[in-house]
């Protein structure tokens, strides 16, 4: 897989024709909306949840290019290949786990192979829905990163939201934009976040762990991080919000520079940000110790978030337990 | 809406404007493309034959009198869109694209080789002429439903045609683009149903039981008919009527014989038909002599 955005992934684009007001959006709504008044090739497609993927306002504002598509996430796919080739720039919604796994052969055959700038944007990610393992999205990265052609986004908050959506439109090609609404992240004070395909962000610099996250698991892994330093740790962090293309040479680089690395994901140990993470150290031979924090290869139930969350040991609590005892194993041997 | 591109230059009849091509024209150009569809299979001895055959007429008239099409230039943007769903009927349709001018006969001679472009299932490895990858059953309509919102969107008057398999209509996702088709009222929008009965299992009452055809996709809102679809004249009609249709979509259910046009051919049923080079040659020597 290639590591930087710009190889082979249909003539990368920076996001300078992206207005501000996308930029600084920390709504995906309002950040779509923004872009999509300066930029008519930008339709809206939905499918019955306009208010929960926020495209209720594309709708009132703009109704010559909002498409209600009904629930029928496969047809939508497929409907957004044909306008992609006639021109326009789609963007479909639904909730994580309908727009990848129901969709899988529609985005394969008509959105990635044929690599149009269809953009597929999920809402509910991993474990944040009470409804369950069917509305619970816990494969929908590595069913993206399976891909060829397809950029993976997951930014940290709505901090970072506006920014994402600027690289998405301004990427010529496919792209899977992983959200969590910001009603559930109720901190909008902190500073905006950029956000470039193929680059991760070191959020803070550490000497003795890396911890790399992607979504809602990079405040865990701050907070993680002053957990670890109330034992005398020092801790990275870094916010990986491209997860494909991943940033391969800052993972080479801190593998190099640190005695360990814990990624920590809202999604299943499968393919996601941990697998992810562990190509990118195999392939190099860097010897390193490494753990996954993620569901454990298991469906998880109608909860809460929190209570999930505590459950498959996402919580800064438990990611500073299991980054202690990473670091207190026996060195690694090196063979030869 | 964007201006078409201007290619005066070019002595093309059928480009910008549509006009009704002679029965005695479609006549030739329907045995042109069986004649070619026999050659191409005899060099590969087992493929879509009779489907070729069969569907040789709807593909005559869509390519050489109903559609407004540039082969000096497939990506005219004033061209209107030709969808093949099942994508497997590729004998015909690549015979289709060389007869109309798309490129040379010649080309023909690398089908389904390994590195050559005209695989089995059309790709848009082709280039431009193959409008978007199909071939995974039940897709083709919803690509079509979305580019028949694109252009009405943007004041085109070009028209999308989409061609399905009758088997194919056993997918579900038919229906929703279906529904979607006839919620948006596309009257840019026609299909054909290619009603030859024939699916890999066998005949398609066998499998899954589905008339009447015209019915459903008339609740769904569209209009809807079924002719004869290895009648040129009765074909031509069908699309001026389609044309004429407003505020709705509209389906052509088409009946065709597998092997069409080929005596010794016409009705069998089977998905994958091996030729063998006696069959070729009487197949060969029966077209030859149907020529005026």
């Amino acid at each position: 897989m290639t590591n930087s955005a710009a190889e082979g992934m249909g003539g990368f684009k920076d996001v300078r024709h992206v207005s501000p007001a996308t930029l600084d959006s920390r709504s995906y709504g309002r950040a779509l909306l923004a872009a999509a008044r300066e930029d008519d090739r930008i339709v809206c497609l939905g499918a019955d949840l306009s208010q929960p993927t926020q495209t209720d306002l594309f709708r009132d504002e703009i109704p010559s290019r909002f498409f209600m598509m009904g629930i029928q996430e496969a047809h939508m796919v497929g409907a957004a290949g044909g306008m992609a080739r006639v021109g326009d720039i789609p963007v479909c919604h639904s909730f994580c786990v309908f727009i990848t796994r129901r969709v899988y052969d529609q985005v394969a055959m008509q959105v990635a192979y044929p690599k149009l700038p269809v953009k597929l944007v999920g809402f509910l990610p991993g474990l944040a829905t009470e409804l369950g393992p069917s509305h619970q999205a816990i494969d929908d990265v590595a069913l993206m990163r399976a891909l060829p052609n397809m950029v993976v986004l997951e930014p940290r908050g709505p901090e970072q939201v506006g920014a994402a959506v600027a690289a998405m439109l301004s990427h010529d090609g496919p792209v899977y934009l992983r959200l969590m609404t910001s009603r559930s992240q109720k901190d909008d004070n902190s500073p905006l976040v950029p956000l470039t395909i193929g680059k991760g962000q070191v959020v803070r610099s550490g000497r003795d762990i890396a911890l790399i996250a992607a979504g809602i698991m990079v405040r865990k892994a701050e907070e993680t991080a002053d957990l670890l330093a109330g034992h005398g740790l020092s801790a990275t962090v870094v916010n990986m919000a491209s997860l494909k293309p991943i940033d391969g040479e800052m993972i080479r680089d801190i593998a190099k520079t640190h005695r360990a690395i814990l990624t920590a994901e809202n999604h299943s140990r499968v393919g996601g940000l941990g697998s992810a993470v562990a190509e990118v150290l195999a392939e190099a031979g860097l010897p390193i110790k490494f753990r996954i924090a993620a569901i454990n290869d298991v469906f998880s139930e109608g909860a809460s978030l929190t209570y999930l969350l505590e459950k498959h040991g996402l919580t800064a609590p438990a990611l500073c337990a299991a980054a202690i005892g990473l670091l207190q194993e026996t060195p690694l041997k090196t063979i030869g | 809406m964007m201006p078409a591109s201007n290619h005066s230059e070019v002595p093309e009849t059928r480009g910008a404007t549509r006009t009704r091509a002679s029965g005695a024209a479609l006549d030739a150009h329907a045995l042109a493309l069986r004649r070619t569809v026999v050659s191409m299979i005899r060099r590969v001895r087992v493929g879509y034959l009779l489907q070729g055959l069969g569907a040789a007429d709807i593909f005559a008239t869509l390519f050489f009198s109903e559609m407004r099409l540039r082969p000096d230039n497939p990506e005219w943007e004033g061209r209107d869109r030709f969808l093949l769903s099942t994508a497997h009927n590729t004998a015909l349709l690549y015979a289709t694209f060389a007869n109309r001018g798309f490129f040379s006969l010649d080309r023909l001679e690398t089908y389904t080789q390994d590195g050559s472009p005209l695989e089995v299932n059309a790709s848009e490895r082709m280039g431009a002429v193959v409008e978007a990858t199909c071939g995974s059953l039940g897709q083709g309509l919803s690509v079509a439903v979305g580019m028949a919102l694109s252009l009405r969107r943007r004041g085109s008057d070009a028209r999308v045609y989409v061609v399905l398999g009758d088997g194919e209509l056993q997918e579900g996702q038919v229906w929703e683009a279906a529904l979607s088709a006839g919620n948006y009222r596309l009257d840019n929008l026609c299909m054909v149903v290619d009603r030859n009965c024939l699916q890999v299992e066998g005949h398609t009452d066998k499998v899954l039981r589905f008339n009447p055809i015209p019915a459903k996709f008339a609740a769904f809102g569209w209009q809807a008919e079924e002719i004869n679809g290895n009648d040129r004249t009765a074909l031509l009609d069908a699309f001026d009527r389609a044309r004429a249709c407003k505020d709705r979509p509209y389906v052509i259910s088409a009946l065709t014989t597998p092997g069409a046009g080929v005596p010794f051919l016409e009705g069998q049923m089977s998905h994958v038909a091996l030729l063998t080079p006696e069959d070729a040659d009487r197949a060969e020597e029966y077209l030859k002599g149907m020529v005026k």
